[in-house]
């Protein structure tokens, strides 16, 4: 076939607005750190001050591959989550970091809002400034079907408030466990639920690739992880729990 | 005392700023994720010293780019007043001394001050184009600001140069790795000025400079020029890096006042001693 060049220039810009135009759309499902309000694209300008700040370095940055989403924050809570500004005592008590969740503070424009670094804040905080929330997946989640994990109750940031041991108003028969149950009243969506569960990528693919090295605890569950995802298909979403945008 | 040196030593300032803020703000140990989410990290730094030129913040004192300002609020409609106070310094700043930021403070302004150097070593061998470039930086800056009034999205905060480079080092200390875009467009803008045209980002393309440029249309710290001690050698003429033309200063054509960034290169260059900085609270 003769392509004249009118014709390829022609169709290779469109191939670039599609693909651009593609990237530029702005409801994609993104993480923003905590606080960010519903026109964070039109208030951030991406001086990168919420990733100098966050102590933890959760908060990660677009390149240019993302279009209009290019140097805003995002955060990938399978590689960080968000930590809240807390750190953990010698007790292992968690206590705040500082006064403020300190994206939020470093933030210059209000497109991330100033969130006062309290458990009572962060419960009552509104819905538009959370950064999602948790969904669980009991049908491959290892507490709900062989009653031998937990780790995402225990490592919540907001126990007992966001993340429950055991759903309310549903009877449940022979459970001896830990029953994960997220309270989407309550859940901010940092991600470490996500971030601990070991129904994940690297144990699953674990499974199938022989020479792939686990630690001791990804080899406790690596056979229940097996079972669970065999169960429920190949197409299922991993982890267990995550964090998704609220609607 | 030549005033290249004493921008020399805020230039070098500034670069050093932005190398120590990340080095400073990053987390001390390279730590791999574990089980136990919080309990195996090591202690956070809380550092209350961040960002570049676009934005920067010491201990809650917050000091914002006027075009960083600009652009916010034009993309979210919404005005927001510690931004506002944010941007004053630096618009009192320019509105008195013209947009010394580009001449004086400008990491990106410097290497491209040292890539003259690289140019004419290219230029000795024959390598290179010649462009000439009219000033376009007021028609870019008007055609963002459309852009970014009507798609909502701040648009030169996101290629602005010097806050590229600081990005790109932050990106550097914090993440070990660097963003594909922001280097090419370094890279990109270095090359445009070796290879094609002489400082031609910041003279004929730049938005951020052209949006101090308008601010500093009116300034009071002004180059002048004692008429008895002029030789006319036009050694000023050759020294500018805007292709201004201080030897005409107060003869016949007015010295284009809105081009103009302070930077002394004229002065510095004049053997005779007759051009001098001023405070010039007359109207001419």
């Amino acid at each position: 076939m003769r392509l004249s060049r009118r014709s390829f220039i022609r169709s290779s810009a469109l191939l670039w607005f599609g693909f651009f135009g593609f990237k530029m759309r702005r409801d994609v499902p993104v993480i923003r750190p905590p606080g960010a309000t519903s026109d964070f694209l039109a208030r951030c300008i991406r001086c990168g001050k919420c990733g100098e700040a966050c102590p933890y370095d959760s908060i990660k940055f677009f390149d240019i591959s993302a279009g209009a989403n290019v140097a805003t924050p995002y955060i990938d809570p399978l590689e960080t989550p968000c930590y809240l500004c807390l750190k953990r005592t010698s007790e292992g008590k968690d206590e705040p970091l500082s006064d403020y969740l300190l994206c939020g503070e470093a933030c210059p424009t209000g497109a991330l809002k100033k969130i006062k670094n309290d458990r009572d804040t962060l419960l009552s905080l509104p819905d538009e400034l959370k950064m999602g929330v948790s969904v669980l997946n009991r049908d491959i989640c290892l507490a709900w079907q062989y009653d031998s994990c937990g780790e995402c109750y225990y490592n919540c940031p907001l126990r007992d408030d966001a993340m429950l041991d055991y759903p309310p108003n549903e009877v449940i028969t022979g459970a001896v466990g830990i029953r994960p149950y997220v309270n989407e009243k309550h859940c901010v969506g940092c991600g470490m639920c996500n971030y601990v569960c070991p129904v994940n990528e690297k144990i699953a693919k674990a499974t199938v690739e022989p020479g792939r090295k686990l630690t001791y605890f990804e080899e406790r569950y690596a056979a229940m992880v097996r079972n669970v995802i065999g169960k429920a298909g190949r197409e299922v979403k991993l982890p267990a729990v995550r964090v998704v945008k609220r609607v | 005392m030549k005033v290249k040196v004493i921008r020399r030593v805020f230039q070098l300032a500034v670069l050093a700023v932005l190398i120590a803020v990340p080095i400073y703000t990053q987390n001390p140990i390279e730590w791999a994720p574990s089980r136990i989410a919080l309990g195996e990290l090591p202690p956070p730094r809380v550092s209350q010293v961040w960002g570049d030129t676009w934005s920067f913040s010491f201990y809650g004192i917050n000091i914002t780019h006027p075009l960083a300002a600009l652009e916010a609020i034009l993309a979210a409609k919404v005005i927001y007043l510690p931004l506002i106070m944010a941007a004053l310094l630096p618009i009192a700043i320019t509105l008195l001394l013209g947009r010394v930021f580009c001449s004086w403070l400008c990491p990106v302004g410097f290497l491209l001050e040292l890539n003259q150097r690289f140019r004419s070593f290219l230029r000795a061998r024959g390598i290179g184009v010649k462009v000439k470039l009219r000033d376009y930086r007021y028609h870019l800056l008007g055609f963002t600001l459309m852009l970014t009034f009507f798609f909502a999205t701040p648009i030169v905060s996101a290629f602005d140069p010097p806050h590229v480079l600081g990005r790109e080092l932050f990106y550097l200390f914090t993440y070990h790795s660097v963003s594909l875009g922001g280097i090419a467009l370094l890279t990109g803008i270095f090359a445009f000025e070796a290879l094609a045209a002489e400082r031609g980002w910041c003279r004929s393309l730049c938005p951020a400079g052209g949006l101090l440029s308008l601010l500093g249309a009116k300034r009071l710290l002004k180059i002048q020029k004692r008429k008895e001690r002029c030789i006319l050698c036009g050694e000023c003429n050759l020294a500018c890096p805007y292709d201004l033309r201080p030897v005409e200063l107060g003869i016949d054509k007015d010295f284009n006042d809105k081009t103009c960034d302070n930077c002394g290169l004229c002065r510095d260059a004049c053997p005779a001693g007759a051009l001098y900085y001023t405070i010039n609270t007359t109207r001419r």
